[in-house]
Formats: C-alpha cells, structure tokens, sequence
C-alpha cells in the first residue's frame, strides 16, 4: 500500500502557453488568477516586471513571463491573465502570460524529472498529459536571483 | 496557574523600574548625600525584588534582594555612597538586564548565578557597617509600626463588613477547630495601577499558594472584569502565620497597603487586638510611612504611567481600516468628478465633504496613539555616555533637550540603534582626551548634546559635540589610502562631498580600532537605517569647534499629503511636505551650468530634473514653451522637478511595492486612486 501511495501520488497544475509551448505551474502556489487590467509601470525595475496592480488594495508586481524566457514582447489580448502566486508567506507576485488552460493532474510517473535550464529558468521537470508535453516550471527558480537577473 | 500572561506585564514592568534604577543611580553618583534618590532606587529595587519573586525567577529575585539590602543600609545611614558601590550596582543592573534579555527569548532568566556580583554586594555590606546595625534597625522598625498602626482607622478594615454564609461560617469554625488561622484581609491597590486586576489576581494567586480564599469581596469574577475600586477585601484559611500571608500579599507590586488581622465571625466576640502591620524588618511598611510622610516626593516618578500600552498589531489593523476609508472616500471624489451637473450634486458633496472630516479625523487621532515620545528611545543614554566616559577616560557630559518629542511607534522603534551609534561616534572619535582639551584651551568636560525638535511634518534629531570636529583633509587621505576614491578625485572634492564619504560602507578614520567603534560600521549603517525609515543625516563640522549631525525624520509612515502630478500619461504623487512653490518657467529662461540646466527663481539659482527623463518616460514630440516645474526641498537645497501636468492636492495611503521588484531609491512607494489605479511616490529627498 505504501509504496503504491508514493507511485500514485497526483499533483495539480495549471497549463498556461506561451508562444505555443505548455508550463504547468503546481496549483499550491497558485492564491488566484485575474484578468488583464491596469498595470502601472515601474520605471527602473527589472525589465522583465511589466509594473504593478492593485489587487483588492494591495499593490503586487507583475512579471511578464514572456519576457523573463527572453521571448518578444507580444500584445496582450482578451486570454491574457496574470497568475497571482504566492511563494512564501505575505508575499506575492503577478505572472502574466498569454492565456490560461486547464487544470491537469499529474502523476508522478507521468512526470520526468530534469534538472535542465531554459534561458536561466530552472523546470522541475516535463509532464506527459495525453499525447502533449509540459514543462513545469520551479517557481522557486522564477523568483530566486530576481536581484542578479 | 499559568503566569505567562503576566509575563509582558513583567517585562514591561521590569524595564521601567531598570530604568528608573539607572536614572537614580546616575544622579546619586553626582550627589551621594541625596536621600530622595536613595529612597527612589529602594522602592524600584524592591519592587523588582517582589515581581521576580512572584514570577518565580529566583536568581533575579536573590540579585534584587541584595541589592535592596545595600540600599537599605545606605538609607539608615549606615553606609555611604562610594564611587565602587556605584560601579557594583551598575554591574548589578546590567546583570538583571541579562536575565531580562532571558526572559524576553526564553521566558526563563538562565543559569548566571552572578554569584561575584552578590559577593561583592555582599562585601561593602558588611565593609560598610556592622556593630550598631541590629539595635538601630529595631528601633526604627518600631517606629514606622507605630505610624503605621495609627494612620489605619478602622474604615480600613473593609473586611469587617463582609457577609457571610451559613456555609462559610461553617468552613470558618471548622478551620479553627483544626488549628487553622482565619484572617480577614483588605488589599489596597496604588491608585496609579493600570492592570488592577491583574494585581488583584497576583495577590490571589500568592495567597491560593498557602491556604484556601473562601470569599472574597468583590466575587472574584467582577474583579477580574475590574469592576473593583482601588481596594478589594477576602477571607483566608492558612497554614501560614499572619505575617507570612502579609508578606506574600505585600510582595505583589503597585500593591499600597495591605490590613490583615485574625478574623472572627461577626456576633462572636470582640474583633482580636490589632496585631496588623507587624512586619519586623520587612521593609515594606517602612516604605508606605514614608510615603505617607512625604506624598509630595513622588513627583518625580516618570509620566510614563498615563501611557496605555497597546498591542502594535492592533493599531497596525486600525490603520488598514483607516487607510480602506480613506481609498473609499477617494472613490466617491472620482466618481463625483465623473458624473457632473446633476441636481443631488450638492448633497453628494456635502456627503464626501463628511466624509472627508471624518477620514482626517480619525487618521489623526490615531496617529496620535501611535506617537511615542523620544524618551523612551534616550533615557537610556545618560548610562551609556557615563560608562563611555569611564571607559574612554575622557570626561565628557551628555545635555539632552526635547525628550518628549513624539514620535510614530515604527520610527522610535527603529531610531535607538542609530542614535547610539552616533553618541558613541561623538565620545570617541568626536571629542578629543582630556589632555588635548586642557592643552587647547577648551572645558575640561566635552559636551555632547542630543536635541529632538518638531519642524513641521518632520522631526529634528541633532547630536552636537564640542570636540575635534571632522578633519576633510584627514578624511580624503585615508579615502586614498583605503582605495574608496583616487588623489584626483580627492583633490576634486567640495567640503561637502568629503564628508559624505564618512557614510560610505566601511570608512573609518580612527587610526587605531577600539571596542567603542572604529571598525567603520558605523556612519552607513546608520544612514540607511534612517533612509529606509523615509528621513535623512546631515554633516556639518567646523575644525576645532565640533561636529552636528542633523537627523530628519518624518513625523509619520503610512499616511501622507501628497500632490498628484502627470508625467506623460503616467500619474507619480509628490510628497507635499517637501515641496515649496510650482513655478511656471519659459523655456528661454533655463540656463546652463556645468551643462546642466538651471533656473534663476527670484535671485535663487536651482538646478532642475527632468523627471520624463528620470523616470524614462518617451520623449515629447515637442517642447512646449512653458514648462510646469515644482520645486522641491531637502534640508537648505532646493531642486526643480519639471513635470507634464498638475492634477491636484489628495491624501494618499502609503503601500509597499511588493517583495520582488526591484525599486529605484527615487520612489519610495505606491498609493492607490480613487478608481483603482496604481500611481508610483516620487521620494524627492533622493534627486534633490
């Protein structure tokens, strides 16, 4: 029995695209997603931050995804959403991305485990869904050396 | 029971009286003859003595005891004040700030015994004054029990008037039946109290611990609700003897009298001669006829006691309430804007109008409850500067002036640190040894001051010395020494620029490194502390004469006067406080200096900051003839900030941007608008 839990252990992810490629994000960072609004931008911040949004009176910034992976900056239309995650404890970031999908379960077996960077950003691994490939993405890895990136 | 409760009152409590010790000590190592002071450490003493005991921290209590003992004798006249005893007992309080520091991490007070501490309390004891001690004690005790016994009249024995049960008579015959002693007591609780029942539930607890309450007036439940005047009375059944259970009552702090007699049930017989107050030795009572004698004596005692503490995270949800009100009323004054010429315009005014006065009022007056006077912050100063003093082997005297200066909570919280930093900085780098002095023609005696004052919305904190002041020459060699700058560079620079490099990270002029300071961790650590807390350090030295250093602090954080301005589409909010007139300037009038533009305001030349280009704003298509420029302060500087737009005077909530995004020194925040849009804080402290 034991050792099935393990094998069988399922976690949640959501499927975001961008530019036609799939991430997953694990669904326990995950406090929200919103739709496109107002972002008031930063001047001097990291270029990757698209600015900040008032969520219901609290100011989080926003990363746009796109350009943290190095791809071009794309116009925002009406699939746009930002992804509020929350890594730690009272704080909380935006990641906006092109559009939402679904939510999907994972086994762990259906999970590859790699180590591999793509332009600095560290994946988790890649997850077979059906006969499509996810990477999912370490958010861990997404927010850490914001300062060096 | 559980005492962990009363643990924060403890501490708060501990540290007041720690307080008061140091500051009474202080004065007594000035004038060793003052009884007064003598008279104000022992009740401190002795009342830490009692609260440590009733805690259950026995190493404290023990420290405190002998402590209390030395004083005791000091106060009878059997020992005089010697500049050793001074050291000891500052060795003493500095040992019970430890097993403070225990107990605020661990809630226990550890393991130093100190026991060479108490020895040598111990030691000038017994130095000071043996023989004539026993027979002297007695006689005075005496005294102070005869005053005491008829200064209480029977008023004071409330208990008397207790009612009792059918049951209660029964326990009480039982009890004598089985030798047992019954009393009949009524506490008295110092009218200055703040957590009567707190008190009430001490004295409850120390009595539970020997003997059973079997009534008590009023029932226990309103007194802990507090529904109690300043005196309760109760029955007791004890093993104890009469002057044990005083003592236990008595050695609960704030406590003011304690009337406990045998009690008999009413209609039996004659209530039993008074043996009250027969407290031997225990100095207690003596204190309570000397208070007595003197009532006008306590004046001196520290206004702290109005003071209601209050938990930070309390206040901290009532200032997100104020600040949700105050976005509400925003968003009214949005939509007001919107929709126009209607006829309920007027009263849709009126009603924001309300609103608004209501929003201000309650900022205020909250913010007021967070103000703390600076006091609590210096009063330990005097100390240190007099353990310096001794350590440097330089004399040296600290004048302080606007110590009840307020303050928000946060800022005095965060301001103690950098203020020592800066006194120790003055001690030993500032003020030169007693020889150069003396050599130099000065006063023997440097003087440091340290002057808090209001000015405006901010506040004022100067730390002054009459000593060396600061040696620029000095300053850049070791710049170039240490590699901070080049030689060209230090030849280059202005007075000012110089001793701005006193702040960057480790610079230190003193040549040698003392455990003072020296180690050039000092003067930027401090300039950043009060940075982030929104406020700034100013220099300025004159060789020979003495250095100032000039701290500003905002008077408050969260909640500020702010004007809305355009930038391109963007909205940016000017702190108003910083600012000092909006000019209109034609272009043609700007000039060049150093290639950098300038304009001459009525006889004033100021430099100005394009803030489209600051914040990297796209540039204009055309320069318009006339531009829009707010000038902006910083101490005396003052800077020209050319924006696109003026949109008007708001109140605005201070919110933080976020943990990840990094943030330009220039902004110091967000505020969010009336319809929910998100406008950046231009810090103008930061391009002035």
């Amino acid at each position: 029995m034991d050792e099935n839990a393990v094998i069988n252990e399922t976690k949640q992810y959501i499927v975001v695209k961008l530019d036609g490629e799939q991430y997953g994000i694990d669904i326990t960072f995950i406090d929200n997603i919103v739709r496109m609004q107002q972002i008031t931008r930063v001047p001097k911040a990291q270029s990757f931050f698209a600015g900040v949004i008032n969520l219901r009176g609290e100011i989080i910034p926003v990363m746009n995804l796109r350009l943290r992976f190095g791809l071009s900056e794309k116009e925002n239309t009406n699939a746009t959403r930002i992804i509020i995650v929350k890594p730690e404890n009272n704080a909380k970031i935006g990641i906006l991305v092109d559009e939402v999908r679904e939510v999907v379960s994972l086994e762990e077996e259906d999970v590859e485990k790699a180590d591999y960077d793509e332009q600095g950003i560290n994946l988790q691994g890649v997850g077979k869904y059906k006969d499509t490939l996810i990477s999912l993405l370490n958010i861990q890895s997404i927010i850490a050396d914001l300062d060096n990136a | 029971m559980d005492l962990s409760q009363y643990l924060e009152i403890f501490i708060d409590e501990t540290k007041e009286h720690l307080q008061t010790l140091n500051d009474q000590v202080l004065i007594l190592e000035a004038e060793p003859e003052n009884i007064d002071t003598v008279n104000e450490i022992f009740r401190a003493a002795h009342s830490l003595k009692g609260m440590a005991g009733t805690m259950g921290f026995k190493r404290m209590q023990r420290l405190t005891h002998d402590m209390e003992n030395v004083f005791s004798e000091i106060r009878n006249g059997k020992m005089s004040v010697t500049p050793d005893l001074v050291d000891v007992v500052f060795k003493c309080l500095d040992a019970i700030e430890e097993y403070l520091g225990c107990i605020v991490e661990t809630s226990d007070e550890g393991e130093n015994d100190n026991e060479d501490i108490i020895n040598t309390l111990n030691a000038c004891l017994e130095a000071g004054g043996q023989a004539t001690a026993p027979a002297k004690e007695k006689s005075a005790a005496k005294e102070e029990k005869a005053e005491a016994e008829t200064s209480t009249d029977d008023d004071k024995r409330k208990f008397l008037h207790i009612s009792i049960a059918d049951f209660e008579k029964n326990a009480i015959t039982e009890a004598k039946s089985q030798n047992k002693n019954v009393f009949g007591a009524t506490v008295y609780i110092d009218e200055n109290c703040i957590l009567k029942a707190a008190r009430a539930f001490l004295v409850f607890k120390g009595v539970e611990a020997v003997g059973e309450i079997i009534k008590s007036v009023p029932g226990v439940q309103d007194i802990e609700d507090e529904k109690f005047e300043f005196d309760f009375s109760m029955l007791i059944i004890t093993d104890k003897s009469l002057e044990e259970v005083q003592k236990i009552i008595a050695n609960v702090s704030e406590i003011k009298e304690v009337v406990i007699e045998d009690y008999e049930i009413p209609g039996d017989v004659e209530v039993v001669s008074s043996v009250q107050n027969k407290e031997e030795d225990k100095p207690v009572k003596k204190e309570e006829g000397k208070k007595k004698a003197a009532p006008a004596k306590t004046n001196s005692k520290p206004v702290a006691n109005r003071s209601v503490r209050v938990d930070i995270d309390k206040l901290d949800v009532l200032m997100n309430l104020v600040s949700e009100l105050i976005i509400a009323k925003n968003g009214l004054v949005s939509v007001s804007n919107q929709e126009g010429n209607n006829t309920s315009m007027q009263s849709f005014n009126e009603q924001i109008e309300y609103l608004e006065r209501i929003t201000t009022n309650l900022h205020e007056s909250v913010m007021k409850v967070r103000m703390v006077p600076i006091e609590s912050v210096v009063n330990r100063f005097p100390r240190m500067i007099r353990d310096l003093s001794k350590k440097l082997g330089k004399e040296m005297e600290l004048i302080m002036t606007g110590e009840d200066t307020e303050l928000d909570r946060t800022v005095i919280d965060e301001i103690g640190d950098p203020l020592m930093h800066m006194l120790r900085n003055s001690a030993d780098h500032g003020l030169e040894s007693t020889i150069d002095r003396l050599k130099l023609g000065k006063p023997q005696c440097g003087t440091i001051q340290l002057n808090a004052y209001q000015d405006g919305n901010n506040v004022t904190i100067e730390v002054i010395d009459d000593g060396a002041g600061i040696d620029v020459e000095k300053v850049k060699a070791s710049a170039v020494k240490k590699g901070h700058i080049t030689q060209e560079q230090a030849d280059m620079m202005s007075e000012k620029e110089a001793i701005d490099l006193l702040f960057r990270p480790a610079f230190s002029t003193a040549e040698k490194i003392s455990d003072v300071s020296g180690r050039g961790v000092g003067l930027d650590v401090v300039k950043n502390k009060i940075e982030g807390l929104g406020g700034d350090v100013e220099v300025s030295t004159k060789l020979g004469e003495g250095t100032k250093f000039t701290i500003r602090l905002p008077l408050t954080l969260a909640i500020i006067q702010a004007l809305m301005v355009e930038v391109r589409d963007e909205k940016y909010a000017i702190p108003l406080n910083s600012i000092v007139t909006i000019e209109d300037v034609m272009v043609s009038d700007i000039k060049y200096v150093q290639q950098k533009e300038v304009i001459n305001l009525r006889g004033t030349v100021i430099p100005l900051v394009r803030l489209d280009q600051m914040l990297d704003c796209p540039e204009r298509e055309e320069e318009p003839e006339n531009l829009i420029v707010v000038i902006v302060k910083k101490g005396d500087r003052q800077t020209g900030l050319v924006i696109d737009n003026l949109l008007g005077q708001q109140e605005i909530v201070i919110k933080p941007l976020g943990k990840y995004i990094n943030i330009h020194r220039m902004i110091s925040g967000a505020t969010i608008l009336g319809d929910g849009e998100v406008a950046l804080i231009i810090d103008s402290n930061s391009l002035v």
